[in-house]
């Protein structure tokens, strides 16, 4: 057990449910801060709805389910008392296909602020700026700040989903097969991203791709049928998987 | 793999069927026939229009000018001088106050049935909607006359005026736009509005900024196919405005109907006046061209914002 203040996500007996379908089955596991985690499995098995219950996306979900605990510092995010907006803020989101809102490079950024309140305009074109230069992107995008992100290429707008994640000062950043849909070229400027961003947030990534998440994993789990088979450091789990079924995964027998 | 390999190895190589030249005869022969039935669909459903248009200008073309658009009709019986000034600025009137009534109600209900609601509720509520859109006009014209120009109703009492015609055609107006929002909505891919949620955005804010200006060109195509319903209509304006020959002073009360191009059509051709049946076929090429122009505005905006957004 890793020391109590290192854990940033504290998973304890989640179980999902979804009408009456048993998605989630007792998880139990923790993200320690400043590290990369991959979820991995075959699809359908549980690991994006997993992933959906830290920011607690299943929200709006008819019918939808949950026990358990998800403490994030020590605080149970399902708690009555907690807002979900101020939830948000501080867990960033990125997605599997790149979705840019139909607004301005700038726009699509200084969203995250002035949906939780800030007007000052000096502030928002400082961090719209800082948050491209994290995100790898700025040098690219700097002369058309204000042209619709639909001009930019799968990999710039994947870039531009991150930098918009990270505006609002989050400390979580939640990915979601950040790379499935895009070039190898492009997956690999992502990767990097991923790999300098430790050193600012906790990343919890779920993936498809065994050899990606062996590139930038610290901690590997592998989701089998809602259940979470396996979860150790990427060098155990990668090199001498403990479970069957987890090494014939990750040898590609699924 | 395996079992592939198996396949190639044991058993015997794909026999060659024998190609059929009647049949290659006989299904091109029925390709043909098809294309010629398609052919004779479209000209006999798009005859009547083509007839109606050519019709209309034909027999009302003397009359297609300034003068006629931009003067109110006088003479005996009245409109046998003049042109159909009144029923160009009704329409407005009508068209104006439908839409300040039915576009907040439709875009909200819209929105309601696609992003607020509970999907078994919004089952029911959209098969209402369809009902809605599926009642006859006629039938809005009685509820209109009720709750609107009498004092039977809800008290409002406007009498026969632009204000109950327009509410009256409200009606008409708002389950279309109700359905081409929710439909847009429905487009939109669901990563925009998950992307705003996870940013921590509230699903308003989410709606205003990022919905909405996504689905505008939907909701604009439900706006402008509401007008273009709604101008033609001549039932629901017979028990809530009928007609006024002059200018309205107000839009409830007396003084408050207003003309109107369907009703012009509709009241002249029943007129025994040859010239006031020439005028209703000018005027039917002035409404063609009024709902042509809204159908171009239309297209322009679907074009728009396919190629802004």
């Amino acid at each position: 057990m890793a020391e109590q203040d290192e854990i940033k996500v504290n998973v304890k007996n989640l179980n999902f449910y979804y009408g009456n379908y048993h998605l989630l089955k007792n998880i139990n596991l923790y993200f320690k801060k400043n590290s990369v985690c991959t979820l991995l499995g075959p699809s359908g098995c549980g690991k994006s709805t997993f992933l959906r219950t830290l920011n607690r996306m299943n929200d709006y979900t008819e019918g939808a389910k949950l026990t358990g605990e998800v403490l994030i510092d020590g605080k149970n995010i399902y708690d009555k008392s907690v807002d979900v907006v101020e939830l948000r803020r501080n867990i960033g989101m990125v997605f599997q296909s790149p979705n840019p809102f139909p607004k301005s490079i700038f726009d699509n950024i200084a969203f995250g602020l002035k949906i939780h309140g800030i007007k000052n305009r000096e502030f928002i074109a400082e961090r719209v700026e800082k948050c491209l230069r994290y995100a790898g992107l700025y040098d690219e995008v700097k002369d058309k700040l204000h042209k619709s992100a639909f001009s930019l290429s799968g990999g710039q707008q994947q870039r531009l989903c991150i930098a918009r994640a990270i505006a609002t000062n989050p400390s979580i950043l939640l990915m979601d097969e950040p790379t499935a849909y895009l070039d190898p070229a492009s997956a690999s400027i992502i990767l990097d991203l991923i790999t300098t961003f430790k050193k600012y947030y906790t990343i919890i990534i779920v993936s498809h791709n065994i050899q990606q998440a062996g590139r930038i994993s610290d901690y590997s789990g592998f989701f089998l049928d809602g259940e979470l088979i396996e979860f150790d450091e990427a060098g155990n789990f990668f090199t001498r998987p403990k479970d069957k079924r987890t090494e014939n995964f990750i040898t590609s027998r699924y | 793999m395996a079992e592939l390999a198996n396949i190639k190895k044991d058993d015997d190589p794909m026999p060659v069927f024998p190609i059929n030249r009647g049949y290659i005869k006989r299904k091109k022969f029925y390709n043909g026939i098809a294309v010629f039935l398609a052919v004779m669909a479209f000209i006999i459903g798009a005859f009547p229009v083509f007839h109606i248009i050519y019709k209309a200008v034909a027999l009302g073309h003397e009359y297609l000018n300034w003068r006629f658009i931009s003067t109110l009709p006088t003479g005996f019986p009245i409109g046998a001088q003049g042109g159909i000034l009144n029923a160009i600025i009704g329409d407005v009137y009508l068209v104006v106050i439908a839409s300040i009534f039915a576009v907040p109600l439709g875009i909200g209900s819209g929105l309601y049935l696609s992003l607020f609601g509970k999907k078994r509720t919004n089952t029911f509520l959209r098969l209402l909607n369809e009902l809605m859109i599926g009642i006859p006009s006629v039938v809005w014209g009685i509820v209109g006359f009720y709750v609107f120009s009498t004092n039977a109703g809800l008290g409002f009492h406007f009498g026969f005026s632009a204000l109950a015609g327009g509410l009256t055609l409200g009606f008409i107006m708002t389950p279309i736009i109700a359905l081409l929002t929710e439909q847009a909505i429905n487009r939109i891919p669901s990563g925009y509005i998950e992307g705003a949620l996870a940013m921590g955005a509230t699903k308003w804010q989410a709606t205003k900024s990022v919905i909405i200006k996504a689905a505008l060109g939907g909701i604009f195509t439900g706006i402008l196919l509401g007008i273009m319903n709604i101008i033609g209509q001549t039932a629901p304006l017979l028990f809530t405005n009928y007609y006024n020959t002059g200018m309205p002073t107000g839009i409830t009360g007396p003084g408050g109907a207003v003309g109107d191009l369907a009703m012009l059509i509709f009241i002249y051709i029943h007129e025994p006046s040859k010239i006031l049946h020439v005028k209703a076929e000018a005027a039917s090429v002035v409404l063609l061209c009024f709902i042509f122009a809204i159908d171009l505005g239309l297209r322009l905006i679907n074009y728009l914002t396919r190629k802004f957004l």
